[in-house]
């Protein structure tokens, strides 16, 4: 009865076209949109890269120029400098050619289009300049013996004050996170199919509910073989989304991506159960119990960052455990954390999670099917 | 009236829905508005650093005090986790170590290992700010070259740092005298991504359910004429578009806490232009029947694409050129480049403005022949005949 029963229940998934476009081709639409917007953003916005910038020169300022010729020769030089006329400069700006533009009189000043860190770098770098002058000029008034000395202390320093500690090996674009709540997203909306097994088992909301009440296989038979039927077409719809983000949109996950598949996989099974919990809690009709539940999933989904990537640690800050609890959060930080973080200690204790809130709703979601009788429908 | 009526009772059906969406912009809307300031002012970037003391000196507590002047200084666990957190959702720009024994290292006029950094990715902000250090110990060796004692040394250094640079604006009257500051540029850029959802899952759901096959027939045969039936039709879309639009636009006004004056007159204009458009569009959809769902894919995926990829939802500076090369062809990005002018985002040229607003009104026309067109193919006698007939073999 049970093998009956999943092979009907699959067919009828397959043939389910609300599954399709709002599994398949919503989030291929969506990831799509995602990789446009997101894709670029962090390369040319984040990642540092040199600052292009036009320098008018008003007066002749030989220790400015050689000073950007040094810059420009070096290895990974901060600016990429143009000399150009006044006109040229503010044309250059305006078309967003360059970042800001120097004017090197016996002072120097900047224009810039924007109020942003590349204009402030320009800011501090101009008046670099400027400080190192007055150290030089300082020097030559107090203590003219040692002026050689404060150049060589000025100019010599090529080695850095700072030395790196790497962190991570992961990827560390901020906007992937999208991509990981769109993955979230897909395993959530598996509630619709969750809600679904409850539709054909409630003999009040459909003729196939009723059919399957007064049919002798036994219910909790007919309920594991509908939702061993949904868990193989969520399983599916993760895969294909997984891989239609890593291999087509080319979304790097880090180096660990075959742990990113069983993580969305059980992020759906998580899903489905979560709409048949519902599905089975709410007496309402089909119509109100998928609203209620795409409405969750969103709600979710926005807590995690689906519209806004910093929400999950605002969240973080504000209610912590919320983000134990959230099954779009969970599931997103299943992908952070194989990303960013070198162990896998938060990484199972959020597959735990997972594991034990798809266990709670499913086990409620049975208590709460159990022993329905219609009197009549 | 009784067609417009009828669209009406759907109307208030679906309003809800609808209503959702307005709802959500203008929250929006009123928490950005507050945030962002009017003047166009430079303002140097405050960046969030945390400070890990390792050295504890009078030294180390002077650069600590020296950074929080220009930046913030977070007060963040010493937890790696965390500051990788921290450090990944941009909450902290920089985690700082002073290294043990800072102090005297910078006495002795040492300058290589002074601090450490937990370092996630090269960006804007870690090769900022290590170029700061550089200066700030390169200063205060050099003053210690000059035979000062340490104490006088970071005086001086920070005294010469505290040099400013004369920073002028591209263009200083940014919002102030063409009246249209940053704030209505804001709001009217993300106006598009409303009326579309608005009016997409609104009017076509309406126009949709009045061409359902039966009630469609019912209307055919009843004494009403055809003329009359596609005018209330028209109407009544028109009115719900209108004031659609209208409730945006007094929203705007109200957030702005003035009446449109000079330059956001344009952009009024465009954003009727574009309401237009979507009504249009809403028309043109409506004419191929989808169902429910496919509908709300159709608005979904409309909506969100736009908003994409013509720059409603991030910057048009930032897509690739081969983006804005594709996004030419949907009528946002005409709104959008009309926007960004209004706005001096890009320079302000009138006759540029009207070419955006010719190409938006190109789009209509285009919209409504491809209705008439499909509309033509649709509901011919020829091809109702064939559905009959194919009606009537099953």
């Amino acid at each position: 009865m049970f093998l009956h029963i999943l092979k009907y229940e699959l067919k009828n998934g397959l043939r389910t076209k609300d599954l399709m476009i709002w599994l398949i081709l919503f989030p291929i639409a969506l990831g799509i949109c995602f990789k446009i917007a997101f894709g670029s953003i962090y390369d040319k916005t984040e990642k540092f890269s040199s600052i292009p910038v036009a320098i008018v020169e008003e007066n002749e300022n030989e220790a400015f120029r050689q000073v950007i010729n040094s810059i420009e020769s070096s290895e990974e030089p901060f600016l990429k400098a143009s000399f150009v006329t006044r006109e040229k400069a503010e044309k250059l700006l305006d078309d967003g050619e360059v970042e800001g533009i120097i004017f090197s009189g016996d002072e120097l000043s900047l224009t810039v289009k924007e109020k942003g860190l590349r204009e402030t770098m320009l800011k501090f770098f101009t008046e670099q300049f400027t400080v190192r002058e007055r150290i030089i000029s300082d020097a030559i008034k107090t203590s003219p013996e040692k002026a050689q000395e404060v150049i060589a202390a000025l100019t010599e320093n090529t080695e850095s004050s700072c030395r790196d500690i790497p962190v991570t090996q992961g990827n560390p674009d901020l906007y992937i996170q999208y991509f990981y709540n769109l993955i979230a997203m897909v395993a959530l909306f598996g509630c619709n199919t969750g809600v679904h097994i409850t539709i054909q088992n409630q003999a009040d909301l459909s003729a196939l509910g009723a059919r399957n009440n007064c049919s002798p296989a036994h219910k909790s038979v007919s309920i594991l073989a509908c939702l061993a039927g949904s868990f193989i077409m969520q399983t599916f719809c993760m895969i294909l989304c997984v891989s239609f983000v890593a291999f087509i949109l080319k979304v790097d996950f880090g180096d660990r991506l075959l742990l990113v598949y069983p993580a969305a996989i059980l992020g759906g099974i998580l899903g489905v159960s979560f709409g048949f919990f519902v599905g089975s809690l709410a007496r309402v009709g089909e119509k109100a119990k998928t609203a209620i539940v795409t409405s969750a999933a969103m709600l979710m989904c926005f807590c995690s960052g689906l519209m806004m990537a910093n929400m999950k640690l605002f969240i973080a800050e504000k209610m912590p455990w919320f983000n134990n609890i959230n099954p779009a959060a969970l599931i997103s930080d299943c992908f952070y954390c194989l990303n960013i973080y070198e162990d896998y200690g938060r990484f199972i204790s959020k597959l735990i999670n997972i594991a034990v809130i798809t266990v709670i709703f499913i086990f409620l979601g049975f208590i709460s099917s159990r022993r329905k009788k219609y009197a009549s429908v | 009236m009784q067609v417009f009526k009828a669209m009406f009772k759907i109307v208030k059906k679906r309003l809800p829905s609808a209503m959702v969406y307005i709802i959500v912009f203008v929250t929006i809307s009123v928490l950005v508005t507050n945030a962002s300031s009017k003047d166009n002012q430079f303002k140097a970037s405050r960046m969030e650093i945390s400070v890990f003391d390792h050295d504890d000196t009078p030294e180390s507590r002077a650069l600590t005090e020296y950074l929080g002047k220009n930046n913030d200084i977070v007060e963040i666990e010493d937890d790696k986790d965390k500051i990788i957190d921290a450090l990944y959702y941009k909450k902290l720009n920089y985690a700082l170590i002073i290294n043990e024994g800072y102090a005297e290292k910078l006495k002795a006029g040492e300058t290589a290992d002074l601090f450490g950094n937990y370092h996630l990715d090269e960006c804007f902000s870690t090769v900022y700010i290590g170029q700061f250090l550089n200066e700030y110990t390169s200063s205060i060796k050099a003053y210690l070259a000059m035979g000062k004692t340490s104490d006088e040394a970071i005086a001086l250094a920070e005294e010469a740092l505290s040099v400013q640079t004369e920073v002028n604006m591209l263009r200083v009257d940014k919002g102030g005298n063409s009246h249209y500051s940053v704030d209505f540029a804001g709001y009217f850029q993300y106006m598009p991504y409303v009326l579309i959802s608005v009016i997409l899952a609104v009017v076509c759901q309406v126009l949709v359910t009045m061409n359902k096959k039966d009630i469609r027939y019912r209307t055919n045969c009843s004494c009403i004429k055809n003329s009359k039936y596609t005018a209330q039709l028209f109407i009544g879309s028109g009115l719900f578009v209108l004031a659609v639009w209208l409730l945006l636009i007094a929203v705007g006004a109200v957030l702005n806490e003035e009446m449109y004056t000079g330059r956001a007159w344009y952009a009024v204009l465009n954003s009727l232009i574009f309401s237009v458009i979507v009504a249009a569009m809403a028309v043109f959809i409506a004419s191929f029947d989808p169902k429910d769902n496919v509908l709300s894919l159709i608005t979904q995926i409309t909506g969100l694409g736009m908003s994409f990829f013509c720059g409603i939802f991030i910057p048009m500076d930032v897509l690739s050129d081969g983006v804005l090369s594709v996004a030419r062809f949907m009528p946002a990005y005409w709104y959008i480049r009309a926007n960004n002018m209004i706005a001096d985002i890009e320079a302000f040229d009138k006759d540029k403005i009207f070419q955006c607003y010719a190409m938006q009104l190109a789009f209509i026309a285009a919209f409504v022949t491809l209705t008439l067109l499909v509309r033509r193919i649709r509901y011919s006698g020829a091809s109702i005949g064939t559905a009959v007939k194919k009606a009537a073999v099953s």
